[in-house]
């Protein structure tokens, strides 16, 4: 019997020894596994919770994927919020009518495969957005009637219909210029497994669902690269990414749960940010006749039961913040009255139902995601739980994305749905576009001639400033009306390692090169 | 021989039969055109699609185009990645090996000398307190081992790296938590099957004979109880690939079983059946294997 | 499945010792003891739960969540194992959980037992064709592991408790059928079974009289610690986000929800997974205990 436990015990104890050699091995080549306030690795290791989706620029809508693509691809000018828009690509550009934007391209830039960056390029990236319908990014550019060249350095954007918001357009997902030549005489299937940008950083390795390795590209037209490399690791399980960069594997952790925030912050060496998102979090109401909740009295009962700020406080830890519209600051149009405002009094609300004729109470459908946003199920949940204070019975309906998206899709949900819509435009018709009489059918069948009316004039209005009254105006109408109750808006609590120094977008865009070493 | 090829000819018929299942598992999704397109398509870009992709033909006429590229080794395309089913699960297989492989490393290690000392001291305590681990080992989801192991050993005591694919090191981890359960399992088996060996003829004989407890328990019972162990490891393989569609979430382990779980998300449908293919094949010939091991082992079975 | 083996060798009648005698060994085997007293407590638990939760296991409240169990500071005895994330009692969610997962595990193994019973029976006794088709079919869902197929099955259908209870049982019926249909084909050719067909007795009358009771033992030990792994397996479901739903609770639901807790806050998800263990552990030493008692071979 001894024989064998001696036997069992060297056996792991020769595991475990091997296995310690191993890890130091691979800390000192990729990871650095000791405390990292000592490392200056020139590599930055970045973990998301999921991997990218594809490098085709076009075919998906991912923003964790875009965020990625940045430092690979540039837009032609890039959106800084109230500094306004920034040339990258493009140098300068003017409106020429109202349908027409001139553009001057930046002189000199080269992609990664030594191509030199022209007009053409420009064309053949917005021109196949713009036309292909099978890629997920087309509603988003198929505004662009054509581009037309008139030198190498100097092209003409041309849109169906006038088109305020187009450089918004052109600075968000989708936006980055492809190399026309590498792409139509290696094929696209060359140009997916190694992808070609003007970026600071060009292609290295990507081991799906693990990690994509990108490496400094000398030629930058922005001067030198600040990284020698960049990792960006796929670490789906929450828990996982708070650990690696609670050991140092990793530089910078995306969605970090709020409840972990303290526990980072108590360790040296590694740190929390927060910073607004462009996420909105919302329910959305059926207000056709059909529905208890056309009623508005029940609507509005329904807003004032819900503890919007109870909640940020407690499930998202402070990571929120209230709002009573979609459109946040930094956004075009945005109504900042409604925002940091929030209604809750459920006396009120027992009242309004007492008044429609619900004393006795009424029931009806909860829908909601089930793992996609932050807490998703647990605040519907608490939604839930919160209604039924004041008399209303909630059904709750919770199901995994891809399910969630084909009901949306179908508009097929009952009287209620939670849902978080980003804004990658910065501009609130694009924002409100779901609002519109058209855009709401099927889906809250809501209807206001007035909000209608501004909504349409505000997509093709070329007086900005007209143009952000009528979009304001839209919004207050929409706050009473209360066809989408709005939860709060999301904040991004990110990571990071005392090392670097790091800057949250508001876009939510990574930007290896503003990212310091300390 | 003649018994290997009548297992193989047996296989065909569970082979079709899988595709059908996987055929048919895949068709009931639902739509995947949906899924496909940008939620602006039109109803009639959506129809366009749906008839070229073949989805508007009667089901039996699907399955068999489906199978007829099956035999051309074509799954289809991923969805999500634009590129060969095929290519994409087989690309992931050499990681899913590599944990698989080591877990049952662990779970062998762990299970062989603990289920032979529960049976050789049957109802002493130390049984007792094997058969309680092996049941707490099987009780552990695998999620909830993986996230404890991690802030045991990879947070507090910094011994191993925290997830991801690399050295040894980080396979440690990983393999303990896919293991741990294999291993209970295994423990339990081979005390019974000790226990069975222990109580019968040849050894009472050997016993009679005079010859040392530890003796017998090495040279007799030792190597009869191993027989059994082959057939058992085999009939863990299901359980084991299906394990790491779990402790490979966790630990980000970029294998067959994160991409698995990732394309059920999102409906990518061609990888899940040209993976579940792959996996039902795997699990086949694991235990065609281990019925030739079996029938080597053990000369008391006739090849018939 | 790995049961299959051991028991796949053939069985005498069992089952013919008396009650009294079982009992009598039954307190002999303190393990087995154990495991009954375990499994008529967490039984008890989920059929008394209104009278026995303290709070009504949906109720949320805010400002007293993550409250940690009595005896930590900061605890306090209105919530005995504490709070979690949304201040729900967590020792009312338990008790209450105990009824889903002993449901989703019991249903479960009855449906796949049946199944599994059923088609073994006409797999073993009938032979032949429908013997091939049962079991190529069950070779072919062996070959696709359990989790996969419930993952594709559960995320097209959604979950729910039905879904959970059909699709558990519907893929776990393959250990029961396998294991039934090769002690049917020993069993069927014993002497007396062979003399009652020779007397004209229907096939009916011999499976039901003379075949069922034989392969019961085996039947009952394999069920017993299947409950066990169906209640694991549906904690493993909630991980990947299809396992019970809310408002409804199971432990494997706690459990997973849980795990974002566990380095902040402990409690929330430690005591289901205790109570998981516990429970599995009183099931497998039940089951173990059957089969020392039912299964001739392993006698003491």
């Amino acid at each position: 019997m001894k024989k064998l436990w001696l036997l069992m015990m060297m056996l792991v104890l020769a595991l475990v020894v091997a296995a310690c050699g191993g890890g130091e091995d691979d800390a000192s080549t990729e990871e650095g596994e000791e405390p990292v306030e000592t490392s200056d690795s020139r590599t930055l290791t970045v973990a998301y919770g999921t991997d990218i989706v594809s490098f085709d620029i076009h075919d998906h809508n991912t923003t964790s994927t875009e965020a990625v693509h940045v430092n690979m691809f540039n837009y032609l000018l890039t959106n800084q919020g109230e500094d306004g828009f920034q040339p990258d690509l493009a140098e300068s550009w003017e409106n020429i009518d109202d349908n027409t934007w001139r553009f001057q391209l930046r002189e000199g830039v080269t992609f990664h495969n030594g191509e030199e960056l022209t007009a053409d390029d420009v064309k053949f990236t917005l021109e196949r957005v713009a036309q292909d319908e099978t890629l997920l990014e087309h509603g988003n550019y198929n505004q662009i009637e054509s581009v037309n060249v008139l030198s190498d350095y100097e092209f003409e954007i041309v849109t169906v219909n006038p088109e305020p918001a187009m450089l918004n357009r052109l600075s968000r997902l989708g936006s980055g210029i492809l190399p026309q030549e590498y792409i139509e005489t290696e094929g696209w299937e060359v140009f997916l497994e190694q992808p070609v940008g003007t970026g600071p950083y060009q292609f290295k390795e990507w081991q799906r669902d693990d990690r994509l390795t990108l490496e400094a590209y000398p030629e930058y037209f922005g001067g030198e690269p600040e990284w020698d490399e960049l990792v960006f690791r796929s670490i789906p399980e929450d828990s996982t990414r708070v650990s690696e960069l609670l050991t140092g594997g990793v530089d910078v952790a995306v969605n970090i749960p709020p409840t972990d925030v303290a526990r980072i912050d108590n360790t040296d060496g590694v740190s929390t940010v927060q910073s607004p998102t462009q996420r909105v979090m919302m329910l959305v109401l059926r207000t056709d006749d059909d529905s208890v909740t056309g009623d508005p009295r029940v609507r509005e009962a329904i807003d004032l039961a819900i503890d919007k700020q109870a909640m940020v406080d407690s499930l998202l830890e402070g990571a929120g913040t209230v709002t009573r519209t979609r459109v946040t600051p930094g956004n075009v149009g945005a109504n900042e009255d409604l925002y940091e405002q929030t209604l809750y009094d459920p006396e009120r609300a027992r009242e309004l139902l007492e008044e429609a004729g619900y004393g006795d109470g009424l029931e009806l459908t909860l829908t909601g995601p089930n793992g996609r946003y932050l807490k998703d199920r647990e605040t519907v949940e608490l939604i839930s739980a919160m209604l039924s204070e004041v008399g209303i019975t909630v059904n709750q309906e919770l199901i995994e994305w891809s399910a969630f998206s084909q009901r949306y899709q179908e508009r097929g949900f009952a009287e209620m749905f939670y849902i978080g819509y980003g804004n990658s435009m910065f501009d609130a018709s694009l924002a409100l576009d779901r609002l519109t009489a058209e855009g709401a059918a099927g889906e809250s069948d809501y209807d206001n001639a007035e909000v209608n009316e501004l909504l349409i004039a505000a997509e093709q209005n070329m007086d900005p400033e007209e143009r952000e009254q009528q979009l304001q105006r839209a919004q207050e109408l929409i706050a009473e009306d209360r066809p989408q109750i709005y939860m709060f808006q999301l904040d991004a609590i990110t990571g990071i390692n005392d090392r670097i120094n790091f800057e949250p977008q508001l876009n939510e865009m990574f930007y290896a090169d503003s990212v310091t070493l300390n | 021989m003649k018994y290997m090829g009548q297992s193989l000819l047996k296989t065909i018929p569970v082979l079709l039969l899988i595709t059908l299942i996987v055929f048919l598992l895949v068709r009931v999704t639902g739509d995947p055109v949906s899924l496909m397109l940008p939620e602006t398509a039109t109803e009639q870009e959506r129809e366009s699609l749906r008839e070229a992709m073949g989805f508007n033909e009667p089901l039996a006429i699907q399955y068999f185009t489906y199978l007829s590229d099956l035999v051309r080794g074509d799954f289809g395309d991923s969805f999500r990645y634009n590129t060969d089913a095929l290519t994409l699960v087989l690309d992931r297989l050499p990681a899913t090996f590599e944990l698989a492989i080591a877990s049952m490393i662990i779970a062998v290690i762990i299970s062989v000398p603990l289920g032979i000392l529960s049976a050789v001291k049957r109802n002493s305590f130390f049984d007792l307190f094997i058969t309680g681990g092996a049941v707490l080992g099987k009780a552990m989801p695998n999620f909830w081992l993986g996230i404890m192991l991690i802030l045991l050993l990879s947070v507090t005591f910094q011994v191993f790296p925290v997830s991801g694919r690399g050295g040894l090191g980080h396979l440690v981890l990983p393999a303990i938590t896919l293991g741990t359960g294999i291993a209970a399992e295994m423990t339990r088996l081979i005390r019974s099957s000790m226990l069975e060996i222990l109580g019968q003829d040849f050894i009472r004989t050997a016993r009679s004979k005079g010859l040392g407890e530890a003796i017998i328990v090495n040279k007799h019972a030792f190597r009869n109880a191993l027989i059994p162990v082959v057939t058992i490891m085999a009939l863990q393989t299901s359980t084991l690939v299906g394990g790491t569609l779990i402790t490979e979430t966790v630990f980000a382990w970029p294998g067959l079983g994160q991409l698995l779980v990732q394309s059920v998300n999102i409906r990518d449908m061609a990888v899940v059946q040209a993976a579940t293919f792959i996996i039902a094949i795997f699990v086949i010939l694991s235990n065609l294997i281990a019925d030739l091991i079996y029938r080597f082992l053990d000369p008391r079975i006739k090849y018939d | 499945m790995a049961q299959v083996t051991e028991n796949a060798a053939p069985q005498k009648a069992a089952s013919q010792s008396s009650f009294k005698k079982l009992a009598k060994r039954l307190l002999r085997s303190k393990t087995g003891m154990l495991g009954l007293i375990i499994v008529v407590f967490v039984t008890l638990m989920a059929i008394f739960a209104p009278l026995l939760a303290q709070h009504d296991p949906a109720q949320t409240n805010v400002v007293d969540r993550l409250l940690p169990p009595f005896w930590s500071e900061g605890g306090n005895t209105e919530f005995l194992l504490g709070t979690d994330n949304l201040g729900r009692d967590i020792l009312s969610r338990i008790i209450y959980g105990s009824r889903i997962s002993l449901m989703i595990g019991i249903s479960a193994v009855l449906l796949a037992g049946a199944i599994g019973m059923v088609l073994g029976l006409i797999a073993g006794y009938y032979g032949k064709v429908l013997d091939f088709i049962i079991m190529r079919t069950v070779d072919s869902l062996l070959a696709i592991p359990n989790i996969l197929f419930m993952l594709i099955i559960l995320a097209v259908f959604g979950p729910s408790l039905l879904t959970l209870i059909l699709v558990l049982g519907g893929t776990t019926w393959v250990v029961y059928a396998r294991m039934v249909r090769s002690e049917t084909l020993s069993i069927k050719e014993r002497d007396y079974v062979r003399s009652a067909k020779a007397i004209g007795a229907k096939d009916f009358r011999i499976i039901t009289k003379y075949i069922l009771p034989n392969v019961l033992s085996s039947f009952i030990v394999i069920a017993t610690l299947n409950v066990a792994t169906t209640i694991i397996l549906e904690a493993s479901l909630s991980f990947l986000g299809l396992g019970i739903q809310p408002p409804d609770v199971s432990w494997g639901l706690m459990l997973s929800d849980g795990r974002q807790y566990i380095a902040t806050s402990w409690w929330v998800a430690t005591f289901p997974g205790i109570a998981i263990t516990i429970t599995v552990l009183g099931v497998i030493f039940l089951g173990d205990w059957l089969r020392d008692v039912l299964d001739p071979k392993i006698k003491e």
